[in-house]
């Protein structure tokens, strides 16, 4: 088996539909739709599309557990106790167990939402985070930025299911929130540990960390106002190892691509 | 009510445990320290097969094994020590190179389309090798002096068992055709050639010295 599985290999069955982030977001009709007015973007139980949302957010945690599944799976492959602490591949085989498990709950959470797998398009840009060469890195990149993400949205989506009672989504998502709390922090430890002497290899880590960060607020997807979708769940982030100042980073990041896809769109708008 | 201070005996009737054993603590570290290191050629070759398997079933208990096999490793990391060997490195070792050429062919299916070969290695090969060794382990040590050991073997036993039943019940699952069964057949006999070779999981005399047609056992014998 070869070391450092590239993305575009990643393995599915037939019902999975792959694309590209860019494809999404230079589509058009997409950026038609960008344009409409629709108020307050949170996942509000009152709005009529707001089951539609939640299934499709569903989806995309389901596709995000499989590839950090396989992204953690190959942490414990690509690196000898050489390049890493077996402590540290012990800690990723175990969050291979944690993820495998997420996938078991996404699947009957989406059965009980009413969508099917391969319903919704799965981009690899997670899986793509666990791929770099520098063991460091993927601890910013996923365990800290993504895993931090998923925090944001477990916590979001245990809200939803408590406001729009139901409380099998409420029950599932607390769990797995529980869990991804663990992840983080793992993150966060191991990130001290291994650049405990090596103030660049550090700084390049959280370089990394940021810029995931900012992809992953996807034009304000993450944030702390009444219109992000997805909140920042500090109380949590704290737990798991998040400076006041990283909170405070977090939120400035979030506003910054807010900014940067707003003035894309209107870019668009002018050349079209 | 029972009178407090009447003696009692140290061991219960019940208790039928012992002091001989067939191994001392060097063969007992030594044979740790090689569970250890095919723990973790195990570990890293389940957790790395997860993206590289498109069958969602075959995926997610793969990433659930590759923890059984690394909380094993990490069982055996932390009972070294207390064999006297401070040194956790020294004998995370494979018994011979044989072994090490088994791994390297166990691990070195990659396509999407291999995934029967990949699951026999493991399930039909490796795993039934190591619930002997360890089973070896377990009835031929000391009950009372390596007690430690016993209750690890025990755990580790357990997912073992509970691993190859779930592994076995894919790849059956997973044979549809004449071909595929040819197909499965024929991959394990290649690697139990390997394993022959090898000797079991800690070399020659894992299930103990053959000797004139019986196996005898390996290390130091307390009688």
């Amino acid at each position: 088996m070869k070391k450092m599985f590239p993305a575009e290999e990643l393995a599915r069955d037939s019902r999975f539909v792959r694309n590209k982030i860019e494809d999404q977001v230079f589509d058009p009709r997409n950026q038609a739709l960008s344009q409409r007015d629709m108020g307050s973007a949170k996942l509000d139980p009152n709005r009529p599309a707001a089951a539609e949302r939640a299934r499709a957010l569903m989806h995309g945690i389901f596709t995000g557990e499989i590839q950090a599944l396989e992204g953690a799976g190959r942490t414990t492959f690509d690196f000898d106790e050489t390049e890493v602490p077996l402590k540290l591949k012990l800690d990723m085989a175990r969050q291979c167990w944690d993820e495998s498990r997420h996938c078991e709950i996404s699947v009957k959470l989406g059965d009980w939402m009413g969508s099917e797998i391969g319903e919704f398009a799965e981009q690899t840009f997670l899986y793509q985070a666990a791929c770099a060469d520098d063991p460091v890195l993927r601890l910013t990149g996923v365990n800290r930025a993504l895993e931090g993400l998923a925090i944001d949205v477990f916590n979001t989506m245990k809200e939803f299911g408590e406001l729009s009672g139901d409380p099998v989504l409420a029950f599932c998502e607390d769990w797995m929130l529980a869990d991804e709390v663990t992840h983080v922090k793992m993150g966060s430890d191991w990130l001290r540990r291994l650049t405990e002497n090596d103030p660049e290899r550090r700084e390049r880590a959280l370089e990394f960390q940021r810029t995931v960060d900012k992809l992953f607020s996807l034009g304000g997807f993450r944030g702390e106002n009444e219109d992000n979708p997805i909140h920042l769940a500090r109380r949590f982030r704290e737990l798991a190892g998040f400076s006041d100042d990283e909170l405070e980073e977090l939120v400035k990041v979030s506003e910054e691509s807010k900014a940067e896809a707003e003035a894309m769109s209107a870019a668009v708008q002018q050349g079209a | 009510m029972p009178e407090p201070s009447k003696p009692r005996p140290a061991f219960a009737p019940w208790d039928r445990r012992e002091l001989p054993g067939i191994f001392g603590v060097e063969e007992s570290a030594k044979r740790v320290g090689h569970y250890k290191w095919i723990e973790i050629k195990l570990f890293e070759a389940l957790g790395g097969w997860v993206a590289t398997v498109p069958e969602l079933d075959v995926k997610l208990v793969l990433g659930r094994h590759c923890y059984h096999h690394a909380w094993h490793a990490d069982l055996w990391d932390q009972r070294l020590p207390e064999l006297r060997e401070m040194n956790p490195d020294r004998l995370n070792v494979p018994p011979n190179e044989e072994l090490v050429a088994f791994v390297d062919a166990m691990r070195e299916p990659d396509g999407p389309d291999l995934t029967i070969e990949k699951l026999v290695g493991v399930y039909r090969v490796l795993i039934p090798r190591k619930i002997a060794a360890y089973t070896y382990h377990l009835n031929g040590t000391s009950t009372i002096t390596d007690s430690p050991t016993i209750r690890s073997l025990n755990f580790v036993l357990q997912d073992e068992f509970q691993d190859w039943r779930e592994g076995e019940m894919l790849i059956q699952s997973l044979i549809e055709t004449p071909e595929d069964a040819e197909r499965a057949a024929r991959r394990a006999a290649e690697l139990e050639a390997l394993m022959l070779r090898a000797g079991g999981i800690t070399g020659p005399g894992t299930l103990g010295e053959v000797t004139e047609g019986h196996n005898a056992p390996v290390g130091g014998v307390v009688a």
